[in-house]
C-alpha cells in the first residue's frame, strides 16, 4: 500500500468526507491468481508469480486501493495449520484445512501454537520478506497484520457444526478452547508487526461472528473480538460477509474502525446500527453483479449504491466481501469509474 | 391419550437426550411412529424456523433442535420401514468438493428427514464423482447440494456436469442452497431447485418429486 493509500484510509476513517469517495477491494487467492493468469498453487508455492500478481493488479487500476496489499496467505489454511490441521491444496482449487478435532473432549489437548515455527506461518512471513525490498521500491509498504479470527480457527479445527453448539453446550470448555486460539492470535499478529515494523494495522476475517446470537456473540465474539483489536495499531480492520446485525453495534467498543460486510445489508443499515462510528467498506453484491454482470450492469448497480447513501462520511465504496472469482477487468473498470464519476 | 408436547418442546430447546426418551416412552406406549413425526417432531422444526426466521433463533439453536429431531427420528425410522412405510423419496446430501462447512446439509438433512424422506448423507468435500455414485447405488432421484463460499460454489456446477457426463443428469432433480448461493446461481448453472432455508427444503424437495 502506497503511503497516498494509506492516508486516504486513515482521512476516511477520522471522518473527512473525500471526493470522490475512495474505493477499495480485498483481493487475494480466490480471485488474484486466475485473473492474473495463473493456477492457484502456483500462487501460492511461487513467490514471483505472487508478487507479480500483485503488481499487475496494482498496476491495472491504480485508482483503487486493495486490501490487505500483497497478501501472504494460504487462504484458510494458515492459521488452522499452526495447530496441526491438515491443509489440502490442489492444482486450481481455493485450499482448505481439515478438521482437527474429532470429539469436543479433545478440544482439550489443544496446545497455543508457536507462530515464529509452526505451520504454514514462516512461510507467510518469509515469502512477505523475500519480496519486501521489491514492494518498497516500488512504492509501497507492508501495513496490515493479518489473520483469521478465533470462531473461524475454532471452527475448522472442530467443524463448524460441532463448535457451533458446543457454544450452547459446553460453554466452559468452549471458552478454554478460544482463549488458546486468541493468546495464539494476539502473538501472531505480534509477530507480524515485530517482522514488518511498517505495520500499522489489523485485519481479522472472521464469519463464524455472523452466525450465533447477540447472547452468544457478547459471550463467544466481542471478548475475543477485543483482545485481538487490542493492538496499538492506527487501523482496525473486521470482515465478516455472514449476517452482522448481531455484532454491529459492539464493534467500536470491540477496537473495529473499519468493517467489510456482505451485501445482504445495506449502507444505510450498517452505519445506524453501528452508530456512524465506524467505517463502512461494501457493499456492490460480489458474485452477481461484480463478477457475474455485464459491464453497464455494474455501472446501473453502483449508480443505485451511491445514490442510495444517506451519509457518504466514512464509507469506501467495495464489493460485498472479497473480490469474489471470475471477476472481470473491465467490471472493476466499471465500478471505479461509475465511483469516480459520481461522486466527486 | 398422551401428551406429547414435551416432545415438541424438547427439539425446540435442543435436548436431544430429552427429545430420545420421550419418543421412546411413547413408542412403548403404542403412539403411532408417523404420528409422532407428522404431529409432533415436523411442527417442532418448523417452528424453529419460524423462530430463525424472526431472528429468536440462530444457527446454533438451530443445529442443536435439528440434531434433537435426528436423535428421536432414529428410533422413529425402523418401525417406519419395517411398517412398510415408505419414505417420500431418497435425497443424496453433502457438502461440495472443498467446503467442510456442515451446517447447512445438517440443517437441511434433518428438515428432509422429517419431512419423510430418506437422507444419504455424503458429508463435506465431496467431490461429483462420489455423488454421482450415491445416486447410482441408492437409486436416489434428488440430490441436495451444499456450499458455504463462494469459492466452493463451482463445485455445485461442476457436479451436475458430472450427472451430465455419468448420463444420468435426466434421471435426477437437483436442489443447491447455502449462504452464498441465489436463485440465480441456480438457474445460470442448470440446478433444477434452489432453497433460501432449510425450512423450505422438504417442501422444495416434494414440489420436484411430484
Amino acid at each position: 500500500m502506497t503511503d497516498r493509500e494509506w492516508q486516504t484510509l486513515l482521512a476516511v476513517i477520522r471522518g473527512e468526507q473525500l471526493r470522490p469517495l475512495p474505493t477499495a477491494f480485498i483481493i487475494d487467492s480466490p480471485w488474484l491468481p486466475n485473473w492474473a493468469g495463473h493456477t492457484i498453487l502456483d500462487y501460492l508455492s511461487n513467490g514471483n508469480i505472487w508478487f507479480q500478481a500483485h503488481q499487475k493488479a496494482l498496476s491495472t487500476f491504480p485508482k483503487t486501493i486493495f486490501l490487505p496489499g500483497f497478501w501472504s496467505e494460504y487462504g484458510l489454511c494458515t492459521e488452522p495449520s499452526a495447530f496441526g490441521a491438515v491443509s489440502s491444496f490442489e492444482e486450481d482449487a481455493f485450499p482448505f484445512a481439515k478438521r482437527l478435532l474429532p470429539t469436543i473432549e479433545s478440544v482439550d489437548t489443544v496446545e497455543k501454537p508457536n507462530p515464529r515455527t509452526d505451520g504454514l506461518l514462516p512461510l507467510v512471513i518469509k515469502r512477505l520478506k523475500h519480496a519486501q525490498p521489491e514492494i518498497e521500491k516500488s512504492g509501497h509498504k507492508i501495513r496490515f497484520a493479518v489473520a483469521r479470527g478465533p470462531l473461524n480457527i475454532a471452527s475448522f479445527l472442530m467443524g463448524t457444526s460441532e463448535f457451533l453448539m458446543a457454544l450452547k453446550t459446553d460453554a466452559a470448555r468452549m471458552h478454554r478452547f478460544l482463549k488458546v486460539i486468541t493468546d495464539f492470535l494476539v502473538e501472531w499478529l505480534a509477530w507480524q508487526r515485530e517482522c514488518f515494523p511498517s505495520i500499522d494495522g489489523i485485519l481479522v476475517l472472521d464469519d463464524l461472528m455472523g452466525f450465533v446470537g447477540k447472547d452468544d456473540f457478547v459471550e463467544f465474539g466481542l471478548p475475543y473480538l477485543k483482545r485481538v483489536f487490542a493492538a496499538d495499531v492506527s487501523l482496525k480492520f473486521f470482515h465478516n460477509d455472514a449476517p452482522a446485525k448481531v455484532c454491529a453495534p459492539f464493534l467500536a467498543e470491540a477496537g473495529i474502525n473499519l468493517f467489510n460486510f456482505g451485501f445482504q445489508h445495506t449502507l444505510n443499515d450498517m452505519k445506524e446500527w453501528t452508530g456512524g462510528k465506524i467505517t463502512l467498506l461494501g457493499n456492490l453484491p460480489p458474485r452477481d453483479v461484480l463478477a457475474k454482470g455485464t459491464p453497464e450492469q455494474v455501472r446501473d448497480e453502483t449508480i443505485i449504491l451511491i445514490n442510495q447513501l444517506k451519509d457518504r462520511s466514512r464509507i469506501i465504496l467495495s464489493a460485498g466481501g472479497g473480490m469474489p472469482p471470475g471477476t472481470p477487468t473491465q467490471n472493476i473498470a466499471a465500478f471505479i469509474k461509475t465511483v469516480e464519476e459520481f461522486t466527486k | 391419550m398422551q401428551d406429547l408436547s414435551p416432545l415438541h418442546q424438547a427439539i425446540l430447546n435442543g435436548d436431544a437426550k430429552a427429545a430420545k426418551a420421550i419418543t421412546e416412552q411413547a413408542l412403548a406406549a403404542g403412539v403411532d411412529p408417523v404420528k409422532l413425526v407428522q404431529e409432533n417432531m415436523v411442527p417442532a422444526m418448523s417452528e424453529v424456523g419460524q423462530k430463525f426466521e424472526c431472528n429468536e433463533y440462530f444457527v446454533p439453536e438451530l443445529l442443536l433442535a435439528a440434531r434433537a429431531m435426528k436423535a428421536a427420528l432414529e428410533l422413529v425410522r425402523p418401525l417406519l420401514v419395517a411398517g412398510g412405510i415408505e419414505p417420500i423419496g431418497r435425497v443424496v446430501i453433502g457438502t461440495v468438493k472443498g467446503d467442510m462447512h456442515d451446517i447447512g446439509k445438517n440443517l437441511v438433512s434433518a428438515m428432509l428427514e422429517g419431512g419423510g424422506f430418506e437422507v444419504i448423507d455424503l458429508g463435506v468435500n465431496v467431490p461429483p464423482d462420489r455423488f454421482v455414485a450415491a445416486v447410482k447405488e441408492k437409486n436416489a432421484k434428488i440430490v441436495a447440494l451444499s456450499a458455504l463460499l463462494t469459492t466452493t460454489m463451482p463445485s455445485m456446477k461442476a457436479t451436475i456436469d458430472a450427472f451430465k457426463e455419468a448420463g444420468i443428469r435426466e434421471q435426477v432433480k437437483i436442489l443447491i442452497g447455502g449462504a452464498p448461493v441465489t436463485q440465480r446461481y441456480a438457474d445460470e448453472i442448470g440446478a433444477d431447485g434452489y432453497s433460501d432455508s432449510a425450512a423450505n427444503a422438504a417442501g422444495l424437495a416434494r414440489q420436484v418429486s411430484s
